[in-house]
């Protein structure tokens, strides 16, 4: 294993950094990247570690506990760095990266990733791109997830009148939070659309239970967001339905 | 040559006394000529607020800040009692001073941005009359520089210290901006009035007014560019809202859970924040039971100006030390000689 899992031990430490440094920063009440570059740091050792076991497998690393977490703690990083800084949604990092750290110490428990695999001779393209894109969406569904518990705590501080603090100070309007945590949800589900759409054409036939449980919350996901879109949700309902949906599905999934 | 200030403000003078010198735009010109055309003043610069009357002058000779302030009494027709009225600074005092007004040190409200833009107006005319040279240039030049310091490296202008202002805030943090939002003012009183103000300067596109006299509910309407509605008719409003401030003299509740309840679906649940400014209070504490409404009253508005206040006051000895670090940095003439 050797450098392969220093590499997901360094994504882990500067996660962690990111999250420390960002509380630090928004304790103090300046304002400013707070966990980006941190963040950055760790997605590129995220990359090198999934560049190792993707070499070892010869396919997409996918194939166990360690690589199913470390994938989705890559996605969920993207998805962090891209929408971000896109929504100008700056502690967005603080509360994605202790979610990243989990998963990645999930994934360093020992026997999380298998060691002697063996490497593929042949591989299905749409399994490959039906478990890849999967994996993906749900970095976007944890994303919505994290921003959903971001709401919570801004709406229970502005509920409660609890609004001075370093904290206050960095979180985004609720106007801007409620959109950005609907957005990136729709962004998930779209991807969440091709992984089953992939999974429908791969060889061994579509009775995967991972693929009904997928198409399960592809449903329960249109639902809340058609409701949300067409006929209109409180922020706190919304955010209720994302959360919930993800831990559901993380759970669900985490049985299979 | 010395180097004085002298002047009068909210701190040492009552308001009868203070309109008395205070100057309109057209007499500051006028005093200013008058000022440095007094025999022994070689440079002059006049301020004029609502709030203070100050002379930055140049002496050369004569019987120094007493003689200064007789002919102010003169020239403002003052025969009343001057124990207490006015304060003065001679050298590093007054440009330190200087230093203080620019910076909003001094002002009414801590660390308020309008008299920077003030004491600008007034050097650049005094400027323009030809009753400044080289000390009191390079003097208020360098005052408009630790000006901008003390503004951007300390919080002494942060947060809102009026009701009004923290109102903004609030609506801001659950908006984000205000371009573009509605407004619903229940009531026309002055607190009312500040406050829709106060949202239009954040770009608040729409206020609609209501009052149980329509007519006052006209008036204001008409001075803020917003638009009256009768007091039976706010409620079809509701739907469009993004924020209601209500500020009435009446005794009950005039907003009520059940008349957000009726539009909730028609608003498609977006946020709206509520400000009950009245005493009694005009909107029904349940209102801040409904999920999408943020609703606040005015202790809460008022504990948020005050604890901007403390923040700033607490900023007061940070900017006293830029102010004594620049000051000794300049090297300005009649000041650090």
């Amino acid at each position: 294993m050797g450098m392969g899992i220093g590499w997901v031990v360094i994504a882990t430490a500067l996660a962690a950094a990111g999250c420390v440094f960002g509380v630090l920063v928004a304790r103090a009440e300046k304002q400013g990247g707070n966990a980006f570059f941190w963040m950055l740091g760790a997605f590129g050792a995220q990359l090198m570690a999934l560049g190792w076991r993707g070499e070892l497998r010869g396919q997409c690393p996918l194939g166990d506990l360690g690589e199913v977490c470390l994938f989705l703690a890559w996605s969920l990083t993207l998805f962090y760095l891209v929408t971000g800084s896109t929504y100008r949604l700056s502690l967005l990092g603080v509360f994605t990266a202790p979610v990243v750290v989990i998963l990645q110490v999930v994934s360093l428990v020992p026997g999380a990733f298998k060691s002697g695999v063996d490497k593929a001779v042949s591989v299905d393209p749409w399994r490959e791109a039906h478990a890849a894109l999967s994996v993906l969406s749900y970095g976007a569904l944890g994303l919505a997830a994290v921003a959903g518990v971001m709401f919570f705590i801004l709406d229970y501080r502005l509920k409660s009148h609890k609004i001075g603090g370093g904290l206050m100070q960095g979180m985004p309007s609720v106007s801007r939070l409620v959109t950005s945590m609907a957005r990136i949800a729709v962004l998930g589900w779209v991807i969440l659309t091709m992984g089953i759409g992939a999974g429908l054409l791969m060889v061994s036939g579509v009775f995967n239970l991972h693929l009904m449980v997928a198409t399960i919350t592809w449903v329960l996901y249109a639902v809340v967001l058609g409701v949300y879109y067409v006929r209109g949700l409180p922020g706190r309902q919304l955010a209720i339905g994302l959360t919930s949906l993800f831990v559901f599905s993380l759970l669900i999934f985490a049985k299979l | 040559m010395q180097l004085v200030c002298l002047g009068l403000n909210h701190e040492t003078a009552p308001v009868e006394v203070r309109e008395r010198f205070a100057l309109s735009d057209s007499a500051l010109d006028r005093e200013t000529k008058s000022l440095v055309s007094y025999e022994h003043i070689e440079e002059g610069v006049v301020l004029s607020t609502c709030n203070r009357t100050e002379y930055y002058a140049v002496l050369n000779g004569g019987r120094g800040v007493e003689q200064l302030e007789s002919w102010i009494c003169e020239q403002r027709g003052y025969q009343g009692s001057r124990e207490g009225i006015f304060y003065s600074y001679v050298a590093r005092a007054a440009a330190e001073h200087l230093c203080r007004v620019a910076s909003g040190m001094n002002s009414m409200v801590l660390g308020e941005t309008e008299i920077f833009g003030q004491v600008k107006q007034a050097y650049k005319r005094a400027l323009e009359g030809g009753a400044t040279k080289t000390i009191l240039n390079q003097l208020f030049q360098r005052a408009f520089g630790v000006g901008k310091k003390v503004r951007t490296q300390t919080s002494i202008q942060e947060g809102a210290t009026s009701v009004a202002g923290a109102s903004v805030e609030l609506a801001e943090k659950v908006f984000g901006n205000l371009e573009g939002s509605s407004v619903l003012v229940i009531g026309a009183g002055e607190m009312s009035r500040q406050t829709a103000q106060a949202l239009q300067s954040r770009g608040a596109a729409s206020v609609i007014v209501t009052n149980r006299s329509y007519d006052k509910a006209v008036e204001l309407a008409s001075e803020i560019g917003g638009r009256a509605v009768h007091f039976e008719g706010w409620e079809e409003e509701l739907a469009q809202l993004d924020v209601v401030i209500a500020a009435t003299g009446a005794p009950h509740f005039v907003v009520k859970a059940h008349h957000i309840e009726a539009v909730r679906r028609k608003r498609k649940f977006r946020p709206l924040i509520m400000v009950d400014i009245a005493v009694p209070r005009d909107i029904d504490p349940e209102v801040g039971q409904i999920e999408e409404v943020y609703l606040y009253d005015i202790d809460t508005l008022q504990e948020r100006a005050d604890e901007a206040r403390k923040r700033r006051q607490e900023q007061l000895k940070l900017c006293e030390e830029i102010i004594r670090e620049e000051i000794n940095k300049a090297r300005l003439p009649a000041v650090n000689d």
